[in-house]
């Protein structure tokens, strides 16, 4: 599998003292889904924003061939980096259509209003309140607005950050379906921040071990299908242990 | 009895004019009001320099149109003056906006020193002097059920709803209005979105310095124009905007209108010589009552 994403020594720094991650290492393939597990504060959403150009790094990020770290936010997401943040920042104010128009700013108005289309399809929950304003969605509808308004940019990658977050199982169970579809329709790489370990084994091909900002492991999904190995990918995400 | 009913009909008689011509000034006040909410709303900063720049902008149309510095036709003059306020809405804006993502009081202080800097080449070009600028109006006036409608009056009503219903209009129903809303409302999603904020924060600023302009050439008529004419006629589109909730476009029209009205009403029945401290004190109460303007509508969010 050819490498869609390759990042490589990347370090977050917030102001000159807090590291948030450290010489951080790793590659996501086209079409494949990365999981990066991690106890709260391992560094985990700063690496997706650095890869997002939200935040300053330093370290090299490839995407596609091209070198994108001094790139602009704007400009990695036309490329196809998109990044669904934690806790959904959806705009409560726009509509539903509009906060979709948003994701899709720069596709042109045909292709926006056909992936419209497309998305309001692909979660219909949200569907028959696509012009009503976006804080009257639950959590669950806002979650999928989140990912759709995502895929409006027609991304390669997606960054996903904790998208089962503050959700009631059953609409977890119902969001990672729709990922789980979406990988399978579109080819999507997608880098993943979960906290519902679960979920993210069934849906991964790969999972980083994160502790203090490093990554201190991987795993393949298919290897930690024991009960053993579960147990060495929760001590990870409770950083309890650092695994090789 | 006739007493009451002699004095309740000369109160009324007085009232509707000083409402109409309240309303015909509230225009103006909202209008500056709006220019002053767009870049606010946008990029958090409370332009203190929109008044500054809305009069020099109408020194120049006297400029272009008077031989003192050209001699051009009104329409040219103002189209020059436009230009010349959305360029110095660019080079605030490259100026202020290093200061805009590091801290909001710092990028409002600055215009403080932009308002500044433009009333000094106000004055070096123009002089302290006061001048007269008249708008091309159409000259009439009617008496409508006991109201005096003049040419100025419609030309400043149709202006007015012409513009804010052009500005509505591209804030509601085009992409570049999402992207001004979405900002608005929230910036670090916009970001994600790949929208660049610096642009949409470029598009409020010079939205606004039309306004001014607008707003300006249309209030100038009605007093004279120095150096601070404008700078003064901002204080009350500030407290329109304050009313309106200073983050409202709406609210902002509701509360240049209402600035308007009591304005007059204060004027007519209480004194002239208070209406600035009459003007401070609506702020206030505002702040107190209305925290959140007079058009804050229950919201909220699902989690």
């Amino acid at each position: 599998m050819t490498s869609l994403l390759t990042v490589r020594n990347l370090s977050v720094y917030y102001g000159a003292k807090a590291q948030a991650a450290e010489r951080v290492s790793f590659d996501v393939g086209t079409g494949s889904v990365v999981a990066l597990l991690g106890a709260n504060g391992a560094g985990k959403s700063s690496i997706m924003k650095a890869v997002a150009g939200l935040v300053p790094a330093t370290g090299e990020i490839t995407f596609d061939g091209e070198p994108v770290q001094s790139l602009p936010a704007r400009q990695r997401v036309q490329a196809g980096i998109v990044y669904v943040p934690e806790g959904r920042e959806i705009v409560g104010n726009l509509t539903v259509r509009e906060n979709l128009v948003l994701g899709g700013y720069h596709v042109p108005g045909v292709a926006r209003r056909a992936r419209i289309d497309m998305v309001l399809d692909m979660f219909p929950e949200i569907a028959n309140k696509a012009d009503g304003p976006a804080w009257r969605l639950s959590g669950g509808e806002q979650q999928m607005l989140a990912i759709g308004r995502g895929l409006m940019a027609g991304p390669r990658l997606l960054l996903l950050d904790e998208p089962s977050l503050g959700l009631a199982p059953l609409l977890v169970h119902r969001v990672f379906e729709r990922l789980a579809t979406i990988r399978r329709e579109t080819h999507l790489a997608i880098v993943l921040v979960e906290q519902n370990l679960r979920m993210t084994m069934r849906l991964c091909d790969e999972v980083h071990f994160l502790r203090s900002g490093r990554i201190v492991g991987w795993r393949r999904a298919q290897d930690l299908k024991g009960e053993a190995a579960r147990q060495e990918a929760i001590d990870a995400y409770l950083g309890a242990t650092a695994s090789h | 009895m006739t007493v009451i009913v002699e004095t309740v009909g000369s109160v009324l008689r007085d009232l509707f004019p000083l409402i109409w011509s309240g309303v015909i000034t509230g225009c103006l006040y909202a209008l500056g009001a709006l220019g002053l909410v767009m870049i606010f709303k946008s990029s958090r900063v409370v332009n203190f320099s929109h008044g500054n720049v809305a009069g020099f902008a109408a020194f120049l149309v006297y400029g272009f149109s008077s031989g003192l510095l050209l001699e051009l036709s009104w329409g040219a003059a103002v189209l020059l003056a436009v230009i010349a306020a959305i360029a110095i809405a660019f080079v605030s804006y490259a100026l202020i906006a290093p200061l805009v993502f590091e801290s909001d009081l710092t990028a409002t202080i600055a215009t403080l020193g932009v308002g500044l800097v433009v009333q000094g080449a106000t004055l070096l070009m123009f002089g302290a002097d006061i001048v007269s600028l008249d708008l091309p109006v159409p000259r009439f006036s009617a008496s409508i059920l006991g109201l005096l409608i003049t040419g100025y009056d419609l030309t400043v009503l149709f202006v007015a709803v012409v513009t804010i219903g052009i500005l509505f209009f591209v804030i509601d129903y085009t992409k570049l209005g999402v992207a001004f809303r979405a900002i608005s409302d929230n910036a670090f999603a916009a970001e994600v979105c790949g929208l660049n904020l610096r642009s949409v924060h470029l598009f409020a600023w010079c939205v606004a310095a039309i306004l001014g302009v607008v707003g300006a050439l249309l209030i100038v008529p009605t007093t004279f124009l120095s150096s601070t004419t404008v700078a003064t006629f901002m204080l009350q589109a500030f407290a329109a905007a304050v009313l309106g909730g200073f983050a409202s476009l709406p609210g902002s029209l509701v509360g240049g209108i209402l600035i308007g009205i009591f304005m007059n009403l204060f004027t007519f029945y209480v004194s002239p010589e208070f209406s600035s401290t009459f003007l401070l004190g609506v702020i206030l109460l505002a702040l107190n009552i209305f925290p959140n303007g007079a058009l804050a509508k229950v919201g909220g969010s699902r989690v």
